[in-house]
Parts: structure tokens; sequence; C-alpha cells
């Protein structure tokens, strides 16, 4: 009853001083007396709550809460979190509140144009301030004591800190419900803390629901945090939303400006986080964390976005990274989306003798993609061996990628050396590095695939197809290049029907939309096996396949794009085979078709040139043969046809067919009609020996010839 | 977890976990399981329950057409009960573990596939046929409700970069061998998308099969050890006593490695608050980052990485409140705090 008064007196008070507001001295003078006077409310009222316990003498500038708070924040200070949390579960919150609401409130009206941060009781603290600093405290050593006990009551108490938390940021809402928050300072650290500390408290309770939306809350109300504390919650948020697994909906839209950034999941909200951190480092708001940007890279990684987070990296300023890091990091970026002269480059610099040039990874990239274009294996090579010699002997593992990497240069560069000598050394050196690396670590299929490629290049088949069979065991035929190898090797062992029978399997284990490859392998085998009418059917059904991908891709993007085979090499597939089997007419239809897709393209000219030469019009298919080889400088068949067609047009023309035939022969070694019509050039020429040494190699590179080069494997 | 479930649906549970006993054999499961409140969640909780299964599912023979077990999961599944389609969920490691180790073998294992393909159709079927999840990233131009951009409101929206963070799900009615890391992958995201509710035990399944699949290879460990020591403790059932089998490397392309890394980044850095399963996750992090090196896949390599060097970093604490200006009172403060306490007690 009494205490009912008493409140209403002070209400009273407040409203006196929101009367008189502008002379600031009285108004000082009035706020001494109304906090005196709650003073002392307060005291009697806590008598009157802790009846009969209360021994201390009247007149205590503490009251019952604020004495509670003091000493539990002493025994926290002191590390005793038990003692500290006995006792503060005296205090009681609401009744507490209820009576601060006005002393604090009265302080709004007050507050222009002055700074109010000086209460006038400097020395102690605002009452009402010291108690929710003690449930903040209270919720702080629930937390702490979470932590620490190792029972499944470990929820039970995170979850009380959560709530007890959570009653300090509602009584602090509740207290501003008008005007703009302006709190003494003290009161705002605790109000900083808790709300950092409510969606942890949350968290380690398992409830992450709340945990969600009490950091969209501590993120998106009125806190008037600082640019700190605000950076921190929304870290641990972006980490939250990655890694959680929490289904939360997305935030309000109520108050969306157009145009703005709604995002739509936790990833999109993860990310839009991490960059706002990020910017605000950028501008100076915030000190440097590297975690950010590791996150940063997690999620842009994951959402297969390298390009843009070299963006970010590159915007990263210097003193950060060192740079051989960030080129190394931007290389791999720039690999990813497939710019490989850009990657390479940043890895040249990185690599410098002055920079880190014996930084292993680095090294391993650098040969990765220099083994994926020939006109950079030598420089592989270099950087490869590198690699190897500064691995330690006790890593296996990096020795044996280095290894795999070192083979595959070398092996590409045995294509494009001049000298039979040297090709021969480099094709045994590629074996070798590849024997090295699988001893080293016998579980890597792509090595096994790697190597069973370069058998076959070889033309050392019963070797490749073991490799290939290998590939299929460890794969458990899941990659459908490995059916492939398996089909192409049976298929230059001249094993057809075999070689029939891996595509069938290949096409069981095959979705219907990545048929195309398997099916055009299928159409190239029937063809092989003299039975056109099957190798048309295959087609058609390959057509088909196409078509369908065409009419769908409109809806589902270009996802189908990598594996397919396209319309275009369809219709010249089936030209080809029309005309081998001198079906003119329809040969030239689908050869108008394969142009209409292409317009220049060196197979389909040499196709032309093939028919021309057939019906006798030799001169036309010579320069059908030569626009061919203009189109594509190392295009092989038309140098061959080229060569034959000069071969057959008398002595006179043999030095010239020679020439274009070892042309071809120095680009291709294994192309056996390459073979076959420079030793008719040889037999014109009178040079018996030569001829026979060279139809030789055409009959046995006739026996291992495959259906399809085997560099439509890699 | 004990919330609205129907009695419709409890009677369900019921069933499910009376069937299960009867899989499973006489004295596997606990007798109290099906008698409790909320039989759905004790068979999502129950370590005896996950002991059993799991231990059945890793033993020798399992996931065959014939199945029992795969039977019931699948039929678990199919009853449409949220509460029991998350307890299936529970074993989507050890079943995608065993059944991808098993099939690179070539192994007839028509149990696990019905199983994986069923769980495979709920999740495109929750997806929407032919949609791709996606991730619009976005463009700090665009103000936001986190930031002001500086733009005039009058210009254009900036344009944003879409990612696709999922292809498509299309219908797959027989589990194809070169479409099986795409099936596998999709159960993995539908497991994800329900980590939150997933027992810690579930989880660590999870990054061990992992680390078998990566090839298991740590720097942390130099010997590569054999996987599977931990859960083949003395299982309740005894039925089935584990045989150690040794789980193989898998072909991990991305539409695999990239839902198993999210898992493996959940249990590392995750809310989970257990050390055994932060280490456990960081093995399987470092295990992933040396198998995307052996093929040089650099944004498999760039995520797992910093996978690596996040698990290694300190997280930044919450910083303690600071105790400015010594406390006044002090007298009187001791002379309460031995009432207080007095009164406490």
């Amino acid at each position: 009853m009494a205490s009912e008064a008493e409140e209403g007196g002070e209400v009273h008070t407040t409203e006196m001083t929101t009367d008189d507001s502008p002379p600031s001295i009285v108004e000082e003078k009035e706020e001494k007396v109304v906090s005196t006077e709650g003073e002392i409310v307060k005291t009697s009222d806590g008598n009157a709550q802790e009846s009969g316990s209360s021994s201390l003498p009247e007149g205590l500038s503490l009251n019952y809460e604020e004495a509670r708070a003091l000493l539990g924040r002493l025994e926290f200070q002191k590390g005793n979190v038990e003692a500290a949390l006995c006792v503060f579960d005296g205090i009681d919150l609401q009744a507490a509140i209820q009576r601060f609401q006005p002393s604090l409130a009265d302080k709004t009206p007050s507050k222009k144009g002055q700074p109010k941060s000086e209460s006038p009781r400097s020395g102690t603290q605002n009452p009402a301030t010291l108690v929710l600093e003690a449930i903040y405290l209270k919720s702080l050593s629930l937390q702490k004591l979470g932590k620490s006990t190792v029972t499944n009551k470990i929820l039970v108490k995170h979850a009380e800190a959560a709530n007890q938390c959570k009653s300090v940021l509602d009584s602090v809402e509740s207290m501003f419900q008008n005007g703009p928050p302006n709190i003494e300072q003290k009161l705002q650290e605790t109000v900083n803390k808790s709300v950092e500390l409510l969606p942890e408290a949350w968290k380690q309770a398992g409830s992450h629901q709340e945990a969600l939306a009490s950091y969209r809350c501590a993120l998106l109300s009125q806190w008037n945090l600082d640019e700190e504390c605000c950076t921190r919650i929304q870290k641990r948020f972006a980490a939250f939303l990655l890694y959680s697994s929490v289904e939360g909906s997305p935030p309000n839209l109520a108050s969306q400006v157009e145009g703005s950034f709604v995002p739509k999941n936790n990833i999109e909200e993860a990310i839009l986080l991490l960059m706002i951190v990020l910017k605000k480092w950028y501008q100076g708001k915030t000190h440097w964390d590297p975690s950010v940007m590791e996150h940063l890279t997690y999620a842009l990684s994951l959402c297969d976005q390298p390009y843009v987070l070299a963006k970010h990296i590159e915007e990263v300023l210097p003193g950060i990274y060192p740079r051989t890091e960030r080129w190394y990091t931007l290389a791999l970026c720039y690999y990813a989306v497939g710019q490989k002269e850009d990657a390479l480059n940043f890895l040249r610099k990185s690599l410098n003798k002055h920079e880190n040039p014996n930084d292993i990874m680095a090294l391993l990239l650098a040969t990765k993609i220099c083994s994926e274009e020939r006109h950079l294996s030598s420089e592989g090579v270099e950087y490869a061996r590198r690699a190897i010699i500064h691995t330690k002997s006790s890593d296996a593992h990096m020795k044996s990628m280095g290894l795999h990497f070192l083979g595959n240069c070398l092996g590409k560069k045995s294509k494009i050396v001049s000298s039979d000598h040297q090709r021969s050394l480099l094709q045994s050196e590629t074996l070798k590095s590849f024997t090295e690396s699988i001893a080293l670590d016998r579980h890597n299929p792509d090595l096994i695939f790697d190597m069973g490629v370069e058998y076959a290049e070889q033309r050392n088949m019963n070797a490749a197809l073991r490799c290939a069979k290998e590939f299929i065991d460890a794969t458990g035929g899941s990659v459908s290049k490995g059916w492939r190898l398996l089909a192409l090797v049976l298929s230059a062992q001249q094993r057809y029907p075999e070689a029939e029978v891996a595509t069938n399997a290949a096409l069981d284990e095959t979705a219907k939309w990545d048929q195309g490859s398997l099916l055009s392998l299928k159409a190239k085998l029937k063809v092989a096996q003299s039975s056109p009418m099957e190798a048309v059917e295959a087609y058609r059904a390959l057509l088909a396949l196409v078509q369908a991908q065409k009419n769908s891709s409109g809806s589902c993007k270009a996802n189908v794009e990598d594996d397919s085979v396209s319309e275009f090499e369809i219709w010249q597939g089936l030209a080809n085979l029309y005309s081998g089997l001198s079906y003119w007419r329809d040969a030239d239809i689908c050869l108008q078709k394969a142009r209409a897709l292409k317009s220049y393209s060196a197979a389909t000219l040499h196709a032309e040139g093939y028919m021309l030469e057939a019906r006798e019009q030799n001169k036309e298919a010579l320069a059908a043969y030569v626009n061919a080889f203009s189109i594509e400088l190392e295009h092989v068949p038309s140098k061959v046809a080229i060569g034959a067609l000069l071969c057959k047009q008398g002595p006179k023309y043999l030095p010239a067919a020679r020439c274009f035939l070892s042309d071809a022969l120095r680009i291709e070694p294994t192309n056996r009609m390459a073979w076959l019509h420079l030793g008719k050039v040889h037999k014109n020429d009178g040079r018996i020996a030569d001829a026979a040494d060279c139809f030789q190699a055409s009959v046995m590179l006739e026996e291992s010839d495959p259906v399809e080069s085997f560099k439509s494997l890699s | 977890m004990t919330s609205d479930a129907s009695p419709q649906s409890i009677q369900s549970a019921k069933a499910a976990v009376e069937s299960l006993a009867a899989v499973l054999g006489g004295g596997a499961l606990p007798d109290t399981l099906a008698s409790g409140d909320d039989p759905a969640a004790a068979l999502l909780h129950d370590g005896g329950v996950a002991r059993a299964v799991v231990g059945r599912l890793r033993g020798a023979g399992s996931g065959v057409g014939n199945d029992g077990l795969c039977r019931w999961l699948y039929d678990a599944f199919q009853s449409n009960l949220p509460e029991l389609q998350l307890a299936v969920l529970r074993f989507v490691p050890a079943l995608a573990g065993v059944y991808m180790s098993r099939a690179v073998s070539r192994k007839q294992l028509a149990g696990f596939e019905a199983v994986l393909l069923a769980l495979y159709a709920h999740a495109a079927a929750q997806r929407g046929a032919g949609e791709p999840e996606t991730v619009a990233l976005p463009n700090l131009a665009n103000p936001s409700v986190y930031h002001d951009a500086k733009v005039p409101p009058k210009t254009k929206a900036a344009e944003l970069d879409v990612a696709v963070l999922s292809p498509a799900l299309e219908p797959h009615g027989t589990m194809r061998a070169t479409r099986r890391a795409r099936i596998v992958g999709a159960v993995l995201e539908l497991y994800h998308g329900k980590l939150a509710l997933m027992p810690i035990s579930s989880k660590l399944d999870f990054c061990e099969f992992c680390v078998a699949w990566a090839g298991n290879r740590s720097k942390l460990d130099d010997k590569p050890r054999i996987a599977a020591p931990a859960s083949s403790e003395p299982d309740g059932g005894g039925a089935a006593a584990a045989t150690e089998e040794k789980w193989r490397r898998v072909p991990l392309p991305w539409e695999l490695f990239q839902p198993a890394m999210r898992i493996v980044a959940h249990c590392l850095l995750g809310p989970t608050g257990s050390d055994e399963l932060k280490a456990q996750a960081a093995r399987a992090a470092e295990c992933l980052y040396w198998r995307a090196a052996e093929t040089m896949d650099a944004r498999a390599l760039l995520a797992t990485r910093s996978l690596v060097r996040l698990s290694q970093m300190m997280e930044e604490p919450i910083p303690e409140p600071s105790f400015s200006g010594g406390v006044e009172n002090m007298a009187e403060l001791e002379a309460m705090r031995a009432n207080i306490l007095s009164t406490k007690n």
C-alpha cells in the first residue's frame, strides 16, 4: 500500500520536471531531489519486501536490489560465479524495473542540448543501471556455469541465461518505449553486452530459432550499438547463418526501400553481412579480422563464384596478406573461372626467385595449369621438377601429386617436339613419372586414367586396357570417360564386339541426358564393323537426344554443354558415313546441314573434297582440301588427302606430296593413312626399302587404330 | 521436440518402433522405447537404437535387396510423418557412407538404393521440378536491411549475379553409376537441411565416413588408419557385431564433394558445442582439402582451405564486462553480504 502511494508521488515529481524543462540549473536541483527521494523509497521498499530479515540501519544509501547487485558483481569479479549467482538470484527484476521506470524516463525530456552522461549521482550509479547490469551478470554467470557443467543440465542453464539476458533487453525496451533511447554510459554498456550475449546464450541453449531472431533483432533494432560491437555481432551472425543449418525465414520486409537487396536465404544473408563487414574495414571503421575473409571464401566457393571472390581479395589493402599468398589465392580463383593465363601470371610472379620460388602448392598449381596447354608444357615440367625436389621425402602424397602432374606435362610436351628421338625420350619419361607416382599413391584413379591414355597413345594397348579396367574398378564405373577409354582401347585392338559391350554397359550406367558421347562412339563402332544401317540408327538416336536437349535448354540453362555432342558433329559423322558408302546425295544433304550449323569448318571441307575426289574432280577436290587446312593449320586428314592426291598426279608432284605427308606425321605420328601414302610416294620414287618401312608402320598402326582419337578423352 | 504430435502419428511411430524391433531381433531395442510419450523422438535420439541400427547398416551383407532394415527405413520414410522421416534421416551418414564405399566395388545393393532413391525423390519433390537452388549474390551498391547505400534512389538497382548452389534435380528411377554421386549428394543436401535436429552421434558417423571417402589422408596422423573403431563398441543388440570393413575411397565429384563439405563445415563451425565432433570434423576437412589438392580443383581447394584455417582460428570471444570504478560503501556491502548469504542458505 505504502509503496504504491510513494510511487504515485514519484510520478508526480516527474511530471513537474517535464513541465519546466528549459532552465537547466533548476532542473538539476530538481533531479537531485528526485533521486534522493527515490532512494529513500527504495530503501524502505526493500525492507518491506525482505520482511524481518533486514537488520540494516535506516537511511542507508543502498537498497536491497542495489546491494545484491553490487555484492554479486564483487563476487563475479573475484570469479566466484556460483556465489554471484546466489546473490543475484534474490533480485526481482520485474519489481525493480517497475519502480525504476519513472526515474529513468524522467531524463528523456531533459536531455536537449546537454551532455547528460554524467548523472547527478556521479559516484554511485543509477539504480536501474545497477540492477540491469546485475541481471546481465547473472545471465553471464549462468552461461559460464553452463559451460563448465558436464551433465545434461547444460541446456537448461543456457536457456536460463538467455531468458535472463532477454529480460534485461525487454526491460530496457519497455523503459524507452517513448522517445529515443538516450541512456547513460554505463547502462548503454550493459545494453551492448546483453544484446551481444543473448544470441550466444540461445545458441548454447540449442534454441536456434531464438538465436536467429535475436541476432536479427540485435542488428535491426535501435540499440545504439557501437561499431565494434555491431561488427562482432554481424560476424557471428554470418557464421551462424552459414554453418548452423537452421532453416530461417528471411528478414522482415516491412521496412524495405525499393530496389534494396532482400536476402532470400541464409547464404545470401551471410554473404551480405560478410561483405558489409569487409566494407567497414576498408573504410577504417573496424579492425581486420582474418576469419571474415575465410568465411566469405568458403561461402563464395560453395556457390562456385571464384570470380567474385577474386574481386574481394584484390580489394584487400596491402599489408594484410603476404603478397605471394595473395597471388596464390588469386591464381586459384582465376584458374577456377578458367582464366588460366591470368592464373599462371600470378603464379609466375609468386614463384619468381626473389619471392617464394619453392612454395609447393603454388608450384603444383602452376604445373597443373601448364599441363593443360601444350604450349606451356615445357614451363610446367620445370615447375614440377622444382616441386618434386622440394617436397619432403616423408610426404609421399605431395610427391605423388608432383610426379603425376609432371607426367601430364611431359606427355603434352612429347606431342610438340619435332624430332622422333626427343619424342620417344619424353614418352618414356612420361611413363616413368606416372609409374613412380603410382608407386607412392596407388589409390588415385585419375592417375591411373592418365597413364592409360598415355599407354594408348603410345599404342601399348595391353597396358592401356589394364589401366582402363583398373580405373573402372576404382571408380565403380561412375565416371563416363573410363568406359570410353575402355571401348576405344578395345576398338583399337579390333575387338569391336567387346567394345560395343563396354559401350552398352556404359549406356546402362548413364542417364539419358548424358549419353551423347557414348552414342556417337557407338555409331562409330558400327561404322567400323561395317554395319552402316545400325550406325545410321545410332546417329538417329543421337540426333533425337541433341534436339531434345536443345528444346529444353531454354528452361534449364547450359549445364548439358560439357559432355555432349554437338549437332554439327552428328551431321558431319553422317556425311562421312554416307560418302564412305558412296551415297553421294545423302552425304551432300548431311554436309549442307553441317555447313548451316558451322560455316567454316575443316572437317566439312575435307568431306567435300573427298566427295569431289571420288567423282574425279581432282582440281576442285584439291582446292577444298587446301581450304580445309588453311582454316585449321594442323588439320591432319586434309594434309594426308592432299599428299595422296598429289601422289597420284605423277612423278613431278612426288616431292610436294612427301612434304605434306611428313608434315601430317609430324603432327600425328600415329596416322596410319599418312604412313600408307608416304609408302606409296617412296615406292613411286623408287625407294623400295623406305616404302616397305612405311607400309609396315601403316599395317602395325592399323592393328591398333581406335575408332576415335584418344585425344577426345582428355 | 515433443511438440504437437497427434495421437495418430504417435500410433504410427509406435508401430514403426515395433516393426524395427522385429527387424533387429530380440533384445536389440530397449523395451521402454515403444511405450514412451514420443516414440519418434526416441528413435531419433536414443543411443541404443542408433548403435543397433548403425551396427546393422555397417555389418556385412547389409543393403541387399531383401534387407529388412532397408525395408524398414524405406517404409518409415514413406509414412510421411515428419518425425519418423527425421529418424530415418538420422541414419543417412551410415547409409550413404556404407553404400558409396561398397558401390565402388559394384556390389548389389538394391536395399540401400531403394532408400536413397526414395530420399532423393523426396528432395526433388520438395524443391519442385527442374528448379535449381540458387543464391543471389548481394551487391553493396544496393541498400539492404543491414546497410544503406549512397546511390540516389532513382537509379535502377544494380544487377545481381545469381549462383547455382545446387542444380535442378532430375527424376531418377534407378541408380545409374554415373548419377550415383548426384543422387547421394542430393540426399546429403536433404540431410544437411535437417542437421540442426540431428544428434551428434549421427554427425560423428558422417565425419568418419567423409574421412574414408576422401582417402584417409590427413597430416594429423601420418599412417592411414582404418576407419570406424569408434562406434563398434559392444553394441546393445549384440546381434550384428560389425566385422571390421575398410571403407573405400570413392570418387568425389563436386556434386558430392560440395554437400559433404557443407555438412563437415556445420560440424566444424556450427553451434554444436561438442569438442569430439569438432575434432573429427577438423580431420574430415583436412582430408577433403588434400583430396581437392589431388586434382587441384580450385574451388574445392579454396573452400576447404578456409575451413581448415577457420578451425585453427580462435573464435573472437565476447568481451568480458569491465568494472570501472571501485565500489563505494564497502563496509555496508560487507555487512549486507553476511546477511544475504545467511538468509539464502
